[in-house]
């Protein structure tokens, strides 16, 4: 197509300013009436918390708005009327009675996202060169089907299969004292616990996590790899001068993500898995779990709210920072 | 899917891996592959064992005797198994709809460079993958603004739409749909909704089925917004029943001592028991995917790369 018609249509006057006019609107109603359903849904579910993170910042009080209030909802009414206290609830966090708590819950998080984002990019990588190798194509989808079976599988039903092998009467101590050896209690042992969320993260996500990189790799020009190959190049070489380079483009996307989400944790995951269990709590809180039981507690809710605020905002800082570096050293890689 | 792996075949020749290397990839991978099937033979096998030969010889490969009495049980009428299996699958199935209409519906226009909002539209749901509220903010607005707790609305409705699916699709429209097809049924007096109904869904299946497979999946695997917004029994859906269940016996056995006379060990859901309450709650979600296999991961790998 030529560029003309973009040039007649689009005069400068157009441009910006006059965007939403009646007419623009009339004539994309059909698209606007389809963006709808999914712009309302955002509105409700992820634009209406957002002002709710003040509450951060507030001595949130539950208070009935008075009859003559113009919006008669107790929430919206007491989040205006409530208390500026600054930096009070933050303040909660770090008194030294909780100091210590906050810290643990912190670094639980941010330990465990590392973990899991590395070993997850090193075996989802290697999964997906391995299917791909393989020279029986129909044994490489069953693997790869089975290896990706996990993923369906909820947080709650692995409970149960950590519970059935790990408690004290459970498969584990069956075989070990049939070995004549101790039994291993190990819902009251904290080392256990980051083996068996690794073990849990790796069995759940890694099939699912190869998909993408399978599709990649297949989609590697195979004259590379043959030049390669004559050329002498074993196959680790070819992995990483022609196979890592290809990757590395959504390698960095994924991960430009991933450090969003650094203070974010698979709840379900760390909530169900432990089963309750208060010996291993060092180990198994993340601050989503935290700030959870505070919510579910009677301490005010401005505390649980200026420990989500700085999961929030921290958290878009992190991208926002990612996603500039990457943009000032390779802009085509840049998530926006 | 399909022709990722026949690529790979044309090539096989001269690129191939040595037998050698190849066989013990294999040996790797069925190993592999076994470890990660373990857990699910240990719950099936452990809930077709009857009850006193779990008991009494634990664990083991193959029943020492086979019984079916925990899935009798556990679908006798009045169960709490049934209200949840009824629950679950009414919310799976709204929730799986709503969401492929939703992400369909607010894909397309983006994909289209005659949609003159296409910008604001991609903002307004970029953003929300970037920033949230938080969670306290969330469930204040749940309970007290949209007051959908203790609604069947719960179960599905937080969860009824994806920014994360709707570029999947938007890639997936402007990549695998050709321009020429769209413009052809424009000039014949199509409308866009037309367009898109009958012309666009329907060649974009293997897409529309990855999007349906994944919320599928995140709705029957629901466990957190129940935890939040539900607190009647009889809303529970499969995850949180059979959470409450494993919650409960765990305290019961911890503090047994303290509790004697008040309830009586034997009274609770046996271990096979149990295990068949896991069993059926996996049950369907993994039978669903032989179904969306052919498509999935043509519409997941089509989508999600940069294109």
């Amino acid at each position: 197509m030529f560029k003309k018609d973009s040039v007649v249509t689009k005069k400068p006057v157009f441009k910006k300013k006059k965007r939403w006019t009646a007419d623009a609107i009339y004539s994309h109603i059909s698209y606007l009436t389809m963006v709808l359903p999914g712009a309302i849904w955002l509105l409700l579910f992820a634009y209406l918390p957002m002002p709710g993170i003040i509450m951060a910042f507030k001595d949130y009080r539950l208070q009935r708005p008075p009859a003559d209030f113009w919006i008669q909802n107790s929430f919206i009414y007491s989040l205006i009327k409530s208390p500026w206290v600054g930096l009070e609830n933050f303040r909660y966090l770090i008194l030294p009675t909780n100091l210590r708590n906050t810290v643990i819950f912190v670094r639980n998080t941010v330990l465990y996202n590392l973990l899991f984002m590395v070993v997850g990019l090193v075996l989802s990588i290697a999964l997906a060169v391995v299917i791909y190798e393989l020279t029986n194509r129909f044994w490489a989808k069953l693997y790869h089907s089975i290896f990706f079976l996990p993923f369906f599988i909820s947080w709650v039903v692995v409970a149960y299969v950590v519970y059935a092998m790990a408690n004290h009467a459970g498969i584990i101590n069956t075989f070990l004292t049939s070995m004549g050896m101790a039994p291993l209690e190990i819902y009251k042992q904290k080392a256990y616990w980051p083996f068996i969320f690794l073990i849990a993260n790796i069995w759940k996500y890694t099939g699912n996590g190869s998909i993408i990189y399978l599709a990649l790799i297949t989609g590697v020009d195979r004259q590379l790899y043959e030049a390669a190959a004559m050329d002498g190049a074993s196959k680790w070489k070819q992995f990483v001068y022609i196979t890592l380079p290809e990757l590395i483009p959504t390698i960095v996307l994924l991960q430009i993500l991933a450090v969003g989400r650094i203070f974010v944790s698979d709840f379900d995951m760390f909530y169900t898995l432990p089963a309750g269990s208060v010996f291993i709590r060092e180990v198994t809180t993340t601050i989503d779990v935290y700030v959870f039981n505070m919510l579910r507690s009677t301490s005010p809710i401005g505390y649980a709210a200026a420990a989500g605020f700085v999961q929030s905002v921290v958290g878009f800082v992190l991208i926002l920072v990612a996603n500039t570096v990457v943009r000032k050293t390779k802009p085509e890689m840049a998530l926006f | 899917m399909k022709l990722q792996y026949r690529k790979a075949k044309q090539a096989r020749d001269m690129l191939a891996i040595s037998p050698t290397t190849n066989r013990v990839l294999n040996v790797l991978m069925v190993v592999l592959c076994l470890l990660t099937l373990a857990p699910f033979y240990v719950i099936i096998i452990a809930s077709v064992t009857s009850e006193a030969a779990l008991i009494e010889n634990g664990y083991r490969l193959w029943p020492e005797e086979f019984s079916l009495n925990a899935y009798t049980y556990l679908f006798r009428p009045g169960s709490i198994i049934l209200t949840a299996y009824v629950n679950t699958i009414i919310s799976t199935v709204a929730g799986t709809i709503l969401t492929v209409v939703m992400v369909a519906l607010y894909a397309y226009p983006l994909s289209r460079r005659r949609f003159r909002f296409s910008g604001f539209f991609t903002f307004y749901a970029f953003f929300t993958m970037l920033f949230g509220g938080g969670l306290v903010a969330y469930y204040m607005v749940m309970r007290q603004i949209l007051q959908i707790q203790n609604t069947m609305w719960a179960l599905f409705l937080p969860s009824a739409f994806s920014p994360f699916w709707v570029f999947v699709m938007r890639t997936y429209y402007k990549t695998q749909i050709p321009e020429e097809i769209i413009e052809s049924a424009r000039i014949d007096g199509a409308s866009e909704w037309r367009t898109l109904t009958q012309i666009v869904m329907p060649l974009s299946v293997p897409g529309l089925a990855t999007v349906a497979l994944f919320s599928a999946i995140g709705i029957w695997n629901n466990f957190f917004n129940v935890l939040l917004l539900i607190d009647k029994v009889e809303l529970y859906n499969l995850q949180y029943t059979i959470y409450s269940t494993l919650n409960n016996i765990r305290f019961l056995l911890e503090n047994a001592s303290q509790m004697q006379g008040v309830v009586s060990l034997a009274e609770l859901p046996t271990q096979t028991f149990r295990m068949a309450m896991a069993v059926v709650t996996i049950g369907p979600i993994v039978l669903a995917y032989p179904f969306f296999q052919r498509y999935f991961i043509r519409g997941l790998t089509i989508g999600a790369i940069k294109g």
